[in-house]
């Protein structure tokens, strides 16, 4: 007996020092196994005395499962130590920086023109396109301005021919008349596009940029519709109500036609970007100009309407607090990655 | 243009209004006002001097030590070099300290060994001319001590207008109108003043005949005895504080006339002119006149001359001839006002690029009665200033004209429904009133005359007339309404929702980066590609030489700054959605074919010899235009060779992108020979591989939608398949006879290794694939699996590969 209470001892001392699985199944081989201690006592068996037999097989057996039983808690010990272990978060850095996936872009023109178009269409605005290379009707004939206008000293016109029977066109308007052309009334549009203006080129102006067209045709459209319908936009723009103003401003293919002013979203009393004015200039619009709807086949006895022109491009700008108008159209992927 | 307060207030009653105030009224109800500035603010530090005496300087002739009373408990000595200083004077003094224009301080000094305590201004130095002959001397009752700005009653605000706001309005092209437009806004009162024709004598008047519809009425008035050879002091001040240099009395005044009542005007010597007189007529073709500033122009037939006889003496409404210079002492003057076709004046000055203050105000459409108000105005200011003066002949007013002055109906009910605003009938009559226009009512509408001063151009319909009461009105009284109707969902645009997709797909899983290029190419660029020769639409005007051509395709945009991508970072990859543009496919008004297309480049450094042939950007931009086109859902995509590729790509990989038939782009490898060209060699020599998808072409092709497909039942069985083959046999021919062996079973075929090596025995390759074998009826073993690799093993035979067991 004090030699099988010796053994569980031991083995008991054995289990307790095993440090992983490895060692626990040796463990278990050399008392259970084939050959092991266990099987030693039990074949030993036959040679003792009968009377003593019995009890021996109980111990011997008794031994086997004291040994099971420590290697099993043992196992849960270290399973726990291990589980415990990989918890205690040792080593754990929370500055050491996260590996950086590889990203892709989209423009910011693209960011911006699609919450325009999002929140237009959601007012029943349909968004309409129109070529970049267009003909001298729609972007100045159609729009009130004949040959010989000064107000085509304004435009900055790139010219394809020199009768401008083609033009880069230098606004979205073109697409007003394109738009009365195809749509049946009332109707609501936008049109965002590329624009050119033969111009020479510093930090603010380039000679190329994006702008969105604005044309609602309805019976009875009036001022007070535009300055409401402005209103929603800069609220889609900003996130917030600002105060707008109306002025005069002259554009042959509106009339009345105004600026529209709005209160600097980014100051209160005078900043860089609204050269210390408070207002910053935004858009111009008006009301459709009668030539206008005639050249689009409609009658102005009957239809009305508000147009408004939008500079994405300087919007993007204002948005992102972008300081150089040529980062646009650059292609430099130190600019295009940040956005 | 610029308009200053002091003038204004020779029209109109300004006393108490701010001219900030004024700016913001203007602002609101005219015109933009972008500046609003002081005019000659160094004049309130430069102070009026009293010379108390002259002494000569005891080492220079030319010098004279003065002493100059500033009001102060003792005079200044002040040495002065200027030989017209003289005791008694009262002169402009800059007292040590002061900083005058061009940022120079007055600093006590000693010249030649006087001391000197500041100096004795000229009118140069003080920026107020050119004469720099003498000092400045002012007038004897200037208060000593006090300020020159403020003792001459030099105070004005200049307010510079936004030209392009007075566009369409001639009337504001002169203070008078400009005073008028204040009048009606503020609603202070206009100043009276003589607007009658010119005093005149009893000779017959100067002979002028108009050859030419383009001037509608020329006026000739013959003015004699006119000598002085200064404008005063007020005249000067007032056109210096608008820009204008003063020259002499009657330049001064010719201009003067022009800036306050809108109305160019011209002065001839008579007594140099042919005794034919004034011709008014188109310029010979070939004919030619050398203009006042030395430049020789040459003539078109479509300009508008004013000869004296058959000799042309002024660009009519632009500018004069050389040698037509009249000046003091020109015994006997003819003075022009006329009115000319704005469209004439506008073309010939845009041609010759010779804009003026004249042009730019005929080509705004003058009224056609303000010659003989301003030829009225011009004869009783140079008399007043020259009681001398004697306008011996009858006038000359000869043209076809009329009176612009109009009547226009207006519905007062279209009123409130174009502004939205309860604008009463009253009220709108009373706005106009207010304008200088009449109104009589009759029954629901108003007759509205119009004066023709604002007949012209700009008011003309109705909607001219809503423009007027609305900006009168202020728009910021007008209400908000928001617009109310159906509101019926746009129609679908496909073409937008794919861009959309397209640019998702990229700049997400891809990662790619959005480019916007101008679309405007290089000839250079072009050049680089090989893409020179083709046919592009041009401008005749471009920003600079070589950058005339509009592009036709939008990779050209891409690879013009793969070079810039590459040098601040190693992967590049980059995508724009643009249009290009084909003068080859002109429509029928003319304009120029148009295509939509998707560019995209991946650049980055060239991989090594032993990377697997996919991690080549050719291999892997393919990857990327395979998985949009599934994600657009367009089925049965296929690449070919293209022939013959565009001459910036790789001979030979270049694939040609099918929808089943239909070619939708091509992805290619840029031509290594082009590379170098492009700034990709040395550090940045780079693998590149770009790809064109035709948004026209891609719509066309009607999208499935990805149908559902059943998950597989039965558990399938995965195998892998290696060959050898020979060098030259085709993977996509193994891969298909892989397929047809699997007799419907292979549900996927993946090739996994692509090996070349001495090892294999010359000209051989090693292929392998992962297979999944996989049936709808049963559960397949790997039983079915040594089946199907004993068919592979035939099938391959037959190509002349073999089967490698392992």
């Amino acid at each position: 007996m004090t030699d099988i209470q010796t053994l569980a001892e031991k083995a008991r001392a054995e289990v307790a020092a095993a440090a992983d699985e490895e060692a626990l199944k040796a463990i278990e081989r050399a008392y259970t196994g084939k050959d092991g201690v266990v099987a030693g006592l039990l074949a030993a068996i036959p040679t003792l005395d009968p009377s003593e037999r019995r009890a021996a097989g109980i111990a011997a057996n008794g031994l086997k499962q004291t040994v099971l039983e420590a290697i099993g808690s043992r196992r849960e010990e270290l399973a726990a130590g291990a589980l415990a272990a990989r918890r205690s978060g040792e080593g754990f850095d929370p500055t050491l920086p996260a590996p950086r996936p590889s990203r892709g872009s989209l423009h910011p023109l693209t960011r911006v023109t699609r919450e325009l178009e999002d929140l237009f269409a959601s007012m029943g605005y349909e968004v309409l396109d129109g070529p970049e290379v267009e003909l001298g009707h729609y972007n100045f004939e159609a729009l009130n301005i004949p040959a010989d206008h000064p107000a085509r000293d304004s435009q900055d016109t790139f010219f394809i021919d020199p009768e401008a029977h083609l033009v880069l066109r230098t606004h979205t308007s073109p697409v007003q008349v394109r738009a009365m052309e195809r749509l049946e009334p009332p109707f609501r549009a936008i049109a965002p596009g590329k624009v050119f203006r033969q111009e020479s080129t510093d930090a603010s102006h380039d000679h190329t940029f994006y702008q969105m067209e604005g044309l609602v045709i309805g019976e009875d459209i009036s001022v007070a519709h535009l300055i409401g319908a402005m209103k929603t936009l800069l609220r889609g723009i900003f996130g917030r109500e600002l105060e707008v103003r109306l002025r005069p401003g002259y554009f042959p293919f509106v009339e009345p036609g105004f600026e529209l002013d709005a209160r600097c979203p980014f100051c209160e009393e005078g900043c860089s970007v609204c050269k210390r004015t408070t207002w910053i200039e935004l858009l111009p619009c008006g009301l459709v100009h009668p030539a206008v709807l005639r050249a689009g086949g409609l009658d102005p006895e009957r239809w009305s309407g508000f147009a408004f022109g939008l500079g994405l491009s300087r919007l993007v700008m204002l948005r992102y607090g972008i300081d150089d108008v040529r980062h646009l159209m650059g292609g430099d992927l130190r600019f295009l990655e940040q956005f | 243009m610029y308009i200053s307060t002091r003038w204004l207030s020779r029209h109109v009653d300004l006393d108490g209004l701010d001219a900030h105030e004024l700016a913001q009224q203007l602002t609101l109800s005219t015109c933009e006002i972008e500046g609003v500035e002081p005019f000659a603010p160094h004049l309130s530090a430069v102070r009026v001097g009293h010379v108390v005496s002259r002494e000569p300087h005891p080492d220079a002739d030319k010098l004279s030590v003065c002493r100059v009373d500033i009001g102060e408990d003792e005079p200044l000595q002040i040495v002065c070099g200027a030989p017209n200083v003289a005791a008694g004077q009262r002169v402009a003094v800059a007292t040590v300290g002061t900083v005058l224009p061009g940022d120079f301080k007055i600093k006590k000094s000693k010249i030649r060994g006087v001391e000197s305590r500041g100096m004795i201004c000229s009118e140069r130095e003080l920026e107020l001319g050119d004469d720099h002959s003498g000092i400045w001397v002012l007038p004897e009752d200037a208060a000593i001590g006090e300020g020159v700005r403020e003792a001459l009653g030099l105070e004005d605000w200049v307010l510079e207008v936004d030209n392009k706001s007075l566009t369409h309005r001639p009337d504001l092209w002169g203070h008078r109108g400009v005073a008028r437009e204040v009048a009606a806004i503020t609603g202070r009162k206009l100043l009276d003043l003589d607007l009658s024709g010119p005093p005149t004598g009893s000779e017959p008047p100067p002979p002028v005949r108009i050859e030419s519809a383009a001037c509608s009425r020329y006026l000739g008035l013959v003015i004699e005895g006119a000598r002085s050879e200064r404008a005063p002091l007020w005249m000067r001040m007032l056109l210096l504080a608008v820009g204008q240099r003063p020259i002499d009395l009657l330049v001064d005044l010719s201009n003067f006339v022009m800036l306050d009542l809108g109305q160019p005007n011209h002065l001839f010597d008579q007594s140099a002119l042919s005794p034919e007189g004034i011709v008014v007529r188109r310029a010979h073709p070939g004919e030619s006149m050398t203009t006042l500033d030395g430049e020789e122009r040459s003539l078109e037939p479509s300009d508008l001359v004013i000869c004296s006889g058959d000799q042309p003496v002024a660009l009519a409404g632009i500018m004069g001839a050389e040698g037509s210079k009249v000046g003091a002492g020109t015994e006997r003057l003819l003075l022009e006002v006329a009115t000319f076709d704005p469209a004439v004046v506008r073309r010939t000055s845009a041609r010759l690029g010779l804009r003026t203050d004249s042009s730019a105000r005929f080509e705004k459409h003058l009224d056609p009665t303000l010659p003989l108000q301003a030829a009225g105005h011009f004869a009783r200011l140079l008399r007043e200033l020259e009681p001398g003066v004697s306008f011996p002949a009858q006038l000359a007013d000869v043209g076809e004209w009329s009176d612009p002055a109009t009547t226009l109906e207006l519905r007062p009910e279209r009123v409130r429904r174009a502004l939205g605003g309860e604008l009463s009938d009253d009220e709108q009559a009373s706005l106009l009133e207010r304008l200088g226009f009449g109104v009589r009512r009759e029954g629901e509408c108003l007759r509205v005359e119009v004066p023709s001063a604002r007949a012209t151009k700009d008011v003309t319909i109705e909607q001219d007339l809503i423009e007027e009461i609305g900006r009168l009105y202020r728009y910021g009284n007008l209400p908000e309404a928001p617009l109310v109707g159906t509101i019926r969902p746009p129609a679908p645009d496909p073409t937008r929702r794919m861009v959309r997709q397209i640019q998702d797909r990229l700049a997400g899983d891809a990662r790619f980066h959005e480019v916007k290029s101008y679309s405007f190419q290089a000839r250079d660029l072009h050049r680089r590609l090989g893409l020179d020769e083709l046919e592009y639409v041009t401008v005749i005007n471009p920003v600079a030489e070589g950058l005339e051509r509009v592009r036709r395709d939008v990779l050209p945009s891409l690879l013009a700054v793969a070079e810039l991508g590459r040098r601040h970072r190693d992967d590049v990859r980059l995508f724009e959605v643009g249009k290009g543009y084909r003068p080859e496919c002109a429509g029928e008004s003319g304009e120029p074919g148009e295509v939509h297309q998707v560019a995209l480049l991946w650049a980055g450094p060239p991989p090594g010899q032993d990377a697997p042939y996919d991690q080549a950007r050719f291999w892997r931009l393919r990857g990327v235009v395979e998985d949009l086109l599934r994600f657009l859902e367009r089925d049965g995509v296929g690449f070919v060779p293209l022939d013959p590729p565009p001459p910036w790509a790789h001979p030979v990989k270049c694939l040609e992108i099918r929808l089943g038939e239909q070619p939708v782009g091509l992805v290619a490898e840029l031509d290594p020979g082009a590379a170098p060209r492009l700034g990709l060699e040395g550090e940045l020599e780079s693998d590149v591989a770009c790809a064109v998808l035709d948004l026209g072409a891609l719509l066309a092709v009607p999208a499935r939608t990805a149908a559902y497909r059943p998950i597989p039942r039965f558990p399938g069985v995965k195998v892998d398949v290696a060959i050898l083959a020979p060098g030259d046999l085709p993977a996509g021919e193994l891969a298909a006879a892989i397929e047809a062996a699997g007799k419907g079973v292979v549900a996927d075929l993946d090739l996994f290794d692509l090996y070349r090596g001495e090892s294999l025995g010359a000209g051989k390759k090693s292929l392998a694939w992962h297979v999944l074998l996989q049936s709808e009826k049963k559960t397949l073993t790997d039983k079915d699996a040594q089946k199907f690799l004993g068919r592979v093993e035939r099938a391959v035979e037959k190509l002349g590969a073999e089967l490698r067991r392992a």
